[in-house]
């Protein structure tokens, strides 16, 4: 058992032990010295040569040396260095970060479990100076204690814990693994991750570069690729059987790690209803698609699940992706008010067909000749298109005007009777001019896309929709003055605009400088043509389509109108506007309070299942209703192997040595670490002062009985 | 000895005495007198002239041939030796600065006292007197002679016990410089080793002179009555030492008397006279033994 010193200096004070000794032999009593003429005499008696050597007390002796002894070596502050002693002392002070997995994958089997021991199991063995971080996971990371040299609020935060019903991301949380491992100054750095490692969190580009010398440890927990059915993506098909909305669920079973055929049952609910059950064979790997008959949906947040009859699942079936949530509600198509110019039969028709194509929320096409309809039933559109026909003047214009600037859009398709007086410049873009034939060779192309603006963007990249093949025989030349108001969102080979948007208010004002038929160009026949004018028209709305349902994770500003509106939340941001507030329920039950107000007020749709929200206090009001379901990824169980995990993060920096960076310093701090931990100075200080209590007592009892037995005293010295 | 004269004579009652010439007056006279003997008593006479007898003429000097022939009684009358020289060595290292008694006289005092009443004693018989003292070499030295007395005696005041001693070297010197043969009177401690000391002591034996050896020491010396342990400290070298004087006194006093022997025996074999002087003691006893050394000699002469 090698035993070592902090200060070795001091040990130099051990050859003090000598010096009672010296004392004891060499001490002159000049107080009881008596002058004598020789010591001739005496120097010869043999007697008084040992005794003047001899050591009378020995217990007192031994007291006073062991005593000296002990402060010396305690000044010395020793410790026992002996690594089996020693323990989990590593390179020292180490600042560990303990990453642990809370995505609802670990809910398979025994896997929570014994992620928690293995949590546990690394919080056992921290020195005085070691810190440790608790960072808990899933698609995003949050430190649940940082940083701290006491180990049992890392331990406590471990009972209170649960899993989420998020998916698995690595990134965030070794980035912030990163973070405070870069921000330490402790020498030792440690990096456990507790997971059940799926594939599917880890992208390869997390791109965290460790601090130098810093240990990785994967602790793998569970078993690797168990067997697993979950549903996927549920497409809703909508459709109109007299006025009447319905909705087609289309659910994807999919099933990874399994032997042989399954069969299982899937369910579609309704508002809490089972509405319809089908048996489904699942293959050994693959999936399968489950459609549903299609229901009406006659109420507004109409709630579905598709869900996975749980029997005949293994134990270690993974149960949160077993259900996927949606809510629908009917009359979320956009309103398009196609206003054709009168006497020209039936000019939009082309728009109005492409328009007429989808299976999603779709449009709304209504087609109005003669003039502008009121600001009432404007106000049902979110899209006017003026296909070939002047803008309109006077109060026609005007309302125009302030359906654009109250957030609806406006498509005017140029043609040849298109345009604007001047003194409506102010807010359409430019100024139109005359027709130009484009009739050499094969006509005009398209020459630039602005593939970043929300029309184009959907065409961004190969196969992804063909303009070029289109064809323009006729144009209207087109002036655009440069400025930030105007956007050139196409031009011609020839680069005139051919396509240009400006902002009005809440609205925006898209000009098309051909047609949108046949006449003037072929681009109607081309395949771009539907998802160019759907593009078109969604623009030009403002609106996106209205999600189903939610990742779980997601955040709602539910102060945000226009994310609302895209959420289908709208009257919830309306209300709250309108300074009344909100109760949000979640699945578990728990309550969530949004009060009324401009101030950003957040949902966290933490949980899988539906949220309700409603007015507070009011039971009657059906409430709306937001559908959350997990994340997919999650439910592909492939685990990573921990050596490549382990390998991709020492490849960033770390090492899985010991004692990297400084290693005087390392060892330095080591030794201090085990000193200040074993703390021995403190038992040799007390062992001491017992010594010195005892030799005190000792002393004074031996001096007391050399005082009874004195006898007579010496004669006097010599004189002058 | 009346209780008078033993007052006189008792070194506490001497120590009081500042001069040293009415000291040794004082001692030698009452010394004297209790003897009863003739002032001008002396052993080295040459016979000068009869003279008629008185009453209180001591018998003995009655010159009984002449009575004889005469019937008258007639008394010698001697001339009395005058070239005599008479040499006080005294030892003044360190050590004689010893004394037990505080009240009481050092080993310096007593052989301060000691020469004074001799030099004087001698003085008075018509001896030339000198003086010399020494420690490890020949410090002061007052030549014999008739009328050095009084330097002798001032000398001998001043002497101071501080350094170390060494007889040989000492002696040696002084060896040398007395030239007349005569009597030489050596007052010491002698913390010398006996052949060391008998070596120094051979020196002036060897040049013919009547040696007189007094070795004075202190009571405490000679009985070591010490009890408990404490720290002695040698005068002459500073050296201290740890003792145990109840384990220690059985062995110093063989040691101590077995050099007193040693050195006495080897003083009376080369035919030295050694006396051994106690401190406490009166000087009576010195000044007797000198007075019965003086007349033996001059009987064998």
């Amino acid at each position: 058992m090698p035993l070592g010193f902090l200060v070795p200096l001091f040990l130099v004070g051990l050859v003090g032990v000598v010096v009672p000794i010296i004392v004891h032999l060499t001490r002159k009593q000049r107080a009881d010295v008596v002058r004598f003429p020789s010591l001739m005499f005496l120097e010869k008696v043999p007697f008084q040569a040992e005794s003047r050597r001899r050591i009378h007390h020995w217990f007192l002796l031994s007291l006073r040396a062991a005593a000296l002894a002990l402060l010396a070596a305690a000044f010395a502050r020793p410790f026992v260095s002996d690594d089996a002693i020693a323990g989990a002392v590593g390179v020292g002070p180490t600042e560990r970060v303990i990453l642990l997995d809370r995505s609802y994958s670990m809910a398979i089997g025994e896997r929570w479990s014994e992620a928690l021991d293995a949590a546990r199991a690394a919080t056992q063995g921290f020195g005085p100076l070691d810190r440790v971080s608790l960072v808990l996971f899933d698609q995003s990371a949050a430190a649940a204690v940082r940083s701290t040299s006491d180990a049992s609020r890392v331990r406590s935060a471990l009972d209170t814990v649960a899993i989420t019903d998020r998916a698995t991301r690595y990134g965030p949380a070794l980035k912030l693994a990163e973070t405070i491992l870069q921000e330490s100054e402790l020498p030792g750095k440690s990096l456990t991750l507790v997971s059940d490692l799926q594939r599917g969190g880890w992208t390869g580009e997390e791109g965290v570069q460790l601090p130098e010398g810093t240990e990785v440890q994967t602790t793998l927990v569970g078993v690797a690729a168990p067997a697993n059915v979950a549903v996927g993506e549920v497409a809703l098909t909508r459709d109109r059987l007299r006025s009447v909305e319905r909705v087609t669920p289309v659910a994807r079973i999919t099933r990874t790690g399994g032997e042989g055929e399954l069969d299982i049952q899937v369910v579609l609910e309704v508002d809490g209803r089972e509405l319809q059950r089908r048996t489904v064979t699942l293959p050994a790997a693959g999936a399968v698609p489950v459609a549903f008959q299609a229901f009406t949906l006659s109420n507004r947040h109409t709630r579905g699940a598709v869900r996975i009859a749980t029997a005949g699942l293994s134990e270690t079936e993974l149960l949160q992706d077993n259900a996927r949530h949606f809510v629908s509600s009917p009359g979320r198509a956009t309103g398009v008010l196609l206003l054709d110019p009168p006497g020209r039969g039936d000019a939009s028709l082309y728009l109005r067909q492409a328009l007429a194509v989808g299976t999603g929320d779709g449009f709304r096409v209504e087609r109005v000749t003669g003039g502008v309809p009121g600001a009432e039933t404007l106000a049902a559109y979110s899209v006017v298109f003026l296909d070939d026909r002047p803008f309109p003047v006077g109060a026609e214009g005007d309302r125009l005007r302030a359906f654009v600037e109250a957030g609806g859009g406006l498509v005017i398709a140029a043609g040849s009777r298109g345009g604007w007086s001047a003194d409506r410049s102010d807010f359409l873009p430019g100024t139109l001019g005359g027709v130009e034939d484009r009739e050499e060779g094969r006509g005009g192309r398209l020459g630039y896309l602005d593939y970043d603006h929300p029309v184009f963007e959907l065409f961004r990249g190969p196969r992804r929709g063909d303009f070029s093949s289109a064809r323009f025989f006729r144009a209207r030349s087109w002036q655009v003055p440069p400025g930030d108001s105007v956007r050139v969102l196409a031009r011609f080979d020839d680069g005139t605009p051919a396509l240009a948007e400006r902002r009005l208010g809440e609205g925006r004002v898209l000009v098309w400088a051909s047609t949108l038929d046949a006449f003037w160009t072929d681009l109607a026949l081309q395949p771009v043509f539907v998802p160019f004018v759907h593009q078109l028209a969604r623009h030009a709305s403002g609106r996106t389509d209205v999600l189903d349902a939610f990742t779980a994770g997601q955040i709602l500003d539910v102060t945000d109108a226009r994310a609302m509106e895209t959420a289908g939340l709208g009257e919830i941001a309306e209300a709250l506007a309108s300074e009344e507030g909100r109760i949000a329920l979640s699945p578990s039950g728990a309550s969530i309070d949004l009060p009324a107000g401009d101030e950003p007020h957040f949902l966290e749709l933490a949980e899988q299942g539906f949220y309700e929200i409603r007015p507070p206090g009011r039971s009657d009001v059906r409430p709306v209703a937001v559908a959350v379901n997990v994340d997919l990824a999650e439910a592909d169980l492939v685990p990573l192997d921990p050596e490549e995990v382990e390998a991709s993060l020492l490849s960033g920096g770390g090492t899985s040595g010991v004692g990297a960076g400084d290693p005087a310093r390392a060892r330095e701090l080591q030794r201090e670490d085990r000193e200040r931990r074993q703390s021995l100075w403190r038992w040799l200080l007390v062992a001491a002062f017992v010594l010195l209590a005892a030799e005190t007592v000792w002393a004074n009892r031996i001096s007391r009985s050399g005082v009874r037995t004195k006898g007579t005293g010496a004669p006097q010295g010599a004189q002058g | 000895m009346s209780p008078a004269r033993a007052q006189f004579l008792d070194p506490k009652v001497l120590a009081r005495i500042d001069n040293l010439e009415l000291l040794a007056r004082t001692v030698v006279a009452g010394f004297l007198n209790g003897l009863h003997r003739a002032p001008h008593l002396g052993l080295s006479m040459d016979f000068a002239e009869h003279r008629a007898y008185v009453p209180g003429d001591d018998t003995r000097h009655l010159d009984w041939r002449l009575f004889a022939r005469t019937d008258r009684h007639y008394v010698k009358q001697y001339e009395a030796e005058t070239n005599a020289n008479v040499m006080a060595l005294i030892d003044v290292s360190a050590s004689m600065s010893y004394g037990s008694d505080p009240e009481g006289l050092t080993k310096l005092d007593y052989a301060r006292f000691l020469t004074a009443c001799l030099l004087h004693f001698s003085r008075g018989q018509r001896d030339r007197v000198g003086l010399a003292t020494f420690d490890d070499d020949l410090r002061d030295y007052v030549p014999p002679s008739a009328r050095n007395l009084d330097l002798a005696l001032h000398v001998l005041d001043r002497a101071r016990a501080e350094r170390r001693g060494d007889l040989y070297p000492a002696l040696l010197k002084a060896a040398e410089r007395v030239g007349r043969r005569g009597i030489v009177v050596v007052v010491s401690d002698f913390y010398e080793e006996v052949d060391r000391a008998m070596e120094a002591l051979r020196l002036l034996r060897g040049r013919g002179h009547d040696l007189l050896v007094f070795r004075v020491m202190d009571p405490v010396e000679l009985e070591f009555p010490f009890a408990d342990p404490t720290h002695f400290e040698d005068l002459e070298t500073g050296e201290q030492m740890p003792v145990l004087p109840k384990k220690l006194k059985a062995g110093y006093d063989r040691l101590v008397s077995e050099h007193v022997a040693e050195l006495e025996e080897r003083c009376t074999s080369e035919r030295m006279d050694h006396v051994l002087l106690d401190t406490s003691k009166p000087l009576d006893l010195a000044l007797f033994r000198y007075l019965t050394i003086r007349e033996r000699k001059a009987r064998v002469r």
